[in-house]
């Protein structure tokens, strides 16, 4: 009886290591990066400083997410005529960075993000990018506001 | 030692036995957690218990009906036993995967340090984005699935607070949708507090609709930025009915990061 019991045990605790270490395990490095602002500058240095965070940490170490919504959303607009914004962008996308659009601001503006935004598909849009961002940060990823 | 007297034995059974309050629990976790003593005690009741179990996990026949309780309980039991275990073995394995990333404040809001003293004392040495260190998924390590989420607004600019009051509400809605429970805090601090004063704010009609609406939304404005609009300009604060007013917005800010809220600027 002891045994198994110890056995049951220590079965349990490798299986919930297992899964802890697993989920623990999908990039050592998670950030995430607020963009509202419509300012062109403020885009630019959302590009700029993800760049430069693959930059320090390698790009297979890092998940990064740029979760985009109200004003931050115009940068895939900018990126449809903007050859420099749009080659950055591609670029990002490349070394694993996920460009998230916000499904509210896209039904608030009436914007079609298949016509007016660079490069988005369904899978790209979340329900709330507010939502979004919390719900990261309580996956344990790091909130970053340029 | 084992002198412990805070717990009765009937109590720490109780507790194994998962038989008492919620409230009352979370306050023996706390305690027990914090005790080497009672850990030791407490574990060795809960093997005590598990070969108790074990050894009866079949149940003979012709106490069927009365039994049928017990061991359902029993297999309930059972079941709160592994997931304890498991729970344990996953915490240990992120701990190994990820060792000691203490959850702290590291940088704060650059777009936030203007005019205010107490940001200026910590404000970070690279000013360009504001970055806060992962706030580790406590929350479902405790099992808990309340999103707690605090919103800091330190502009007074119309544009952007009519935009705020839009995110704010749209995240409210979004939460009472989806039917996940929430508390959203928006603290304000800075130029931030036009917003909720009486005499400035353009949106007063709104919040106090919000309010209203969403039982689990909380205005807290900063009490430094109101002492020093006194003691600078002259001006006698006054807020919006329903808005708490908190220490400091940026202590504020590190308490709530520290408890597990998601931090957004906007």
């Amino acid at each position: 009886m002891r045994k198994i019991l110890a056995l049951a045990t220590v079965a349990l605790l490798t299986l919930g290591a297992g899964l802890g270490a697993a989920q623990a395990a999908d990039k050592e490095h998670k950030a995430v990066y607020h963009l509202n602002s419509k300012e062109t500058d403020t885009q630019k240095d959302v590009l700029r400083n993800s760049q430069n965070h693959i930059n320090a940490v390698g790009k297979d170490k890092l998940d990064l997410r740029i979760v985009m919504h109200a004003g931050g959303v115009n940068l895939l607009k900018t990126a449809m005529t903007d050859v420099e914004v749009k080659s950055q962008i591609d670029n990002l996308k490349l070394q694993g960075v996920k460009f998230v659009v916000c499904k509210v601001t896209l039904d608030r503006n009436k914007i079609d993000y298949k016509k007016d935004l660079y490069d988005v598909s369904e899978k790209d849009l979340v329900p709330s990018g507010v939502a979004e961002i919390a719900l990261l940060q309580e996956k344990g990823f790091s909130y970053v506001k340029p | 030692m084992s002198k412990e007297t805070r717990f009765s034995d009937e109590f720490l059974n109780a507790f194994v036995d998962d038989q008492i309050a919620a409230e009352e629990k979370s306050h023996a976790y706390t305690e027990i957690s914090q005790d080497e003593a009672l850990n030791r005690q407490v574990c060795e009741l809960r093997k005590l218990r598990d070969l108790v179990q074990l050894a009866y996990r079949e149940p003979p026949a012709p106490l069927a009906r009365t039994a049928g309780q017990n061991s359902h309980q029993t297999r309930l039991r059972f079941g709160v036993a592994a997931s304890v275990l498991l729970t344990l073995g996953f915490v240990l394995g992120n701990q190994i995967r990820m060792p000691a990333t203490a959850p702290s404040v590291t940088a704060v809001p650059a777009a936030t340090t203007q005019n205010d003293e107490i940001a200026n004392r910590v404000a970070s040495p690279q000013p360009v984005a504001a970055v806060t260190t992962p706030v580790v998924a406590r929350n479902e390590i405790l099992g808990m699935t309340t999103s707690k989420v605090l919103i800091h607004l330190a502009r007074d600019d119309a544009d952007q607070l009519s935009q705020a009051l839009d995110e704010v509400e749209s995240l409210l809605k979004h939460y009472r949708e989806t039917r996940q429970s929430a508390r959203v805090e928006v603290v304000v601090n800075g130029k931030g507090l036009e917003l909720v004063r009486i005499e400035t704010s353009a949106f007063a009609g709104r919040i106090q609709r919000l309010q209203r609406e969403y039982a689990n939304l909380t205005f807290a404005a900063c009490q430094n930025t109101i002492d020093r609009l006194a003691r600078e300009q002259k001006i006698i604060v006054r807020l919006l009915p329903g808005v708490i007013t908190i220490d400091s917005g940026m202590a504020e800010i590190m308490r709530r990061h520290n408890q597990g809220w998601a931090y957004l600027q906007v």
